[in-house]
């Protein structure tokens, strides 16, 4: 009986909340994110956690079926750029694919004919714009609004006092992390020389 | 969910089906045990973690992000509406909402209308309500089975449910608006969206004349109660009869068009969720069709709910079977169980009819003869007369699967 009129109660206080028009929104927060891509001493092991991860996480790839060959994961992958317009060169599709096909499928490794990295830019043009798109940063980042990584500008406000905003943030970039901003975890940069974190770090600092 | 929850909801189907079996006099069917950590699917690769979601039960999770969550097949034992907190989920774009506000949601109607309007969730509610209890079923449900196997969700059986969906006919929103003369299909956009600009945005559409049957509508309530957030929250397109892909979550725009639907974000029409255009929407297994259109109507399928293979039963005494079936809007007509094979079959009895959207309960009182090893089959036929292969077609996608469901069982 006590809970029943307390759930009237509760009923009631909700009603008059809604006709108020004052009801709280209604928000969720999502588990965090865990899944990791398998590793592999394959460069597109790399490219595959900064490229893919932009839009999905790495389950997707984690509970596909095993034993698909190297022309299937190719297609797969030719598919992510095709029809979802993922930020992947034709060279990125060769690397990521045989990383696929050599870690998930049934390729070997030993068999493959790797091509030269693709997407880590030569040192000597160290160009933010062509640093932020090889590295696909404006997938997830924007200027001033938040996509799935913060914008650059409250990261720039975040640090805006700390006299060692330009170290961490270039350690932040390299080693990626999670739950800086949200449980979705941005993939490591290891192949990111200093001077280009340096760059990257002085674009994101100065938004 | 916490342990305790569990050790009831383990302890309570125990009894539930001591009791079941109980009535026709017979043994206990051992029930599989809560699986806390994971379940395991029976294909390659199918281990799956069990995971608590925002008002959600323990769910396999088949992805994170964007979230995918499939149900535990016991959930379909405990009743015939699937509970809100065990339903399925399932997102295709990441850039999905985490909060919305209902004093600000609208519901915009544009296009090919006299008039565009844009309704709230008070409006949409003060408008005459309809309901359907209606089963929604991800169009690649059962993929993990395909021979040979295709890239996608891997999915057991449980990207399905049925429930109760309270809500307002297409049909009377869009005629506030008003339909101009002309008009060949409606499309449906939610507020999920594309990480990247270069993604096409989730869109669905259905055909002018459909929009209009009075049977799509715009739910706010599953089973008694709001829209848990991950279903759709404050409102899903309901499209009895038609495959989960058009049940739009978090519907915030609906447009007429006087043209064929083209574009960027014509994606998930005109290129994904295709099927083989021929009369088995199916091709020999590993190649491609030559054409394709759209997946739209579930085929029949039936399940059995309170055994699953690898169980022991006695020989000699009664077990009751039971189980669900479903199909498109027909409605069930029969299911029948064989227990050799599919030579001969036995027919089963039908529970309550609650609409033919709906999940259809049946029962079967099952006397093993002999002792070994046998495979139940069951079988359902629709008032269409449409009826379950006995083998699995295939088709790129791994869409559609309708197969003889078979669990083998060992008598002793």
């Amino acid at each position: 009986m006590l809970k029943n009129m307390t759930t009237k109660f509760v009923i009631a206080a909700l009603f008059l909340i809604s006709i108020q028009g004052i009801a709280a929104p209604r928000s969720i927060e999502l588990p965090e994110e865990t899944a990791k891509f398998k590793e592999s001493i394959h460069p597109g092991y790399i490219i595959a956690q900064q490229k893919c991860s932009i839009c999905h996480s790495a389950d997707y790839i984690n509970l596909q079926p095993s034993g698909m060959n190297l022309k299937q994961w190719t297609a797969e992958v030719t598919k992510m750029q095709h029809a979802y317009g993922a930020p992947i060169t034709d060279d990125d599709i060769k690397v990521i694919g045989q990383y696929l096909a050599t870690t998930y499928g049934n390729e070997k490794l030993a068999a493959m004919t790797i091509p030269v990295a693709t997407t880590t830019p030569v040192a000597s043009a160290i160009d933010v714009k062509t640093l932020l798109a090889n590295n696909a940063c404006l997938g997830c980042h924007a200027m001033s609004q938040k996509i799935v990584g913060p914008a650059y500008h409250d990261v720039a406000e975040r640090y805006r006092k700390n006299p060692k905003a330009l170290e961490t943030v270039m350690a932040n970039i390299k080693a990626g992390g999670t739950n800086k901003w949200s449980a979705v975890p941005m993939p490591p940069f290891p192949a990111l020389t200093d001077a280009e974190l340096k760059v990257l770090a002085q674009f994101v600092l100065s938004q | 969910m916490n342990a305790d929850k569990e050790q009831i909801i383990r302890n309570r189907r125990q009894f539930l089906m001591s009791a079941g079996a109980g009535l026709v006099g017979m043994m206990a069917l051992t029930s599989k045990t809560w699986a806390a950590v994971s379940e395991t699917m029976p294909f390659g690769n199918g281990e799956r973690e069990m995971i608590a979601y925002p008002q959600k039960r323990k769910l396999m999770r088949i992805t994170t992000r964007p979230p995918h969550l499939e149900t535990p097949f016991e959930v379909f034992n405990e009743g015939v509406l699937t509970p809100n907190d065990a339903f399925f989920v399932r997102y295709h774009l990441a850039n999905m909402p985490t909060s919305i506000d209902q004093d600000t949601y609208r519901l915009n109607i544009s296009g090919h209308v006299d008039k565009p309007i844009s309704l709230s969730l008070n409006q949409l509610k003060a408008m005459k309500k309809i309901e359907v209890i209606a089963v929604n079923q991800c169009s690649g449900n059962s993929r993990g089975f395909s021979s040979p196997r295709v890239f996608g969700a891997q999915l057991g059986n449980g990207s399905m449910g049925n429930a109760r969906w309270v809500g307002v006919s297409v049909k009377s929103v869009l005629a506030l608006a008003g339909v101009k003369a002309g008009a060949t299909l409606v499309s449906f956009n939610g507020l999920d969206a594309p990480v990247l600009p270069s993604t096409p945005d989730f869109i669905k559409t259905l055909a002018i004349d459909h929009a209009m049957d009075g049977e799509p509508m715009l739910a706010w309530e599953m089973n008694g109660e709001e829209l848990p957030f991950l279903n759709g929250y404050p409102i899903k397109l309901i499209v009895p009869g038609y495959f989960g892909t058009y049940w739009v979550k978090h519907l915030s725009e609906i447009k007429v068009l006087n043209t064929s639907f083209e574009g960027h974000d014509s994606f998930f029409m005109n290129t994904a969720y295709r099927l083989p255009d021929n009369d088995c929407l199916c091709v020999p297994a590993g190649t491609a069709p030559s054409k394709t259109k759209p997946i739209t109507k579930l085929k029949v399928r039936s399940f059995i709910t309170n055994v699953s293979s690898d169980q022991k039963i006695s020989v000699g005494q009664y077990a009751l079977l039971k189980g669900i079936a479903f199909d498109g809007g027909s409605g069930i007509k029969e299911v029948v169980v064989s227990d050799d094979g599919g030579l001969t079959w036995q027919v089963a009895m039908l529970g309550k009819d609650l609409g033919k959207y709906s999940f259809r309960e049946w029962q079967f009182a099952y006397k093993p003869a002999k002792n070994g090893d046998v495979q139940l089959m069951v079988r359902a036929t629709g008032n269409d007369g449409d009826t379950q292969p006995m083998t699995a077609t295939w088709n790129p996608g791994g869409y559609l699967r309708n197969v003889v469901e078979t669990t083998k069982l060992t008598v002793v």
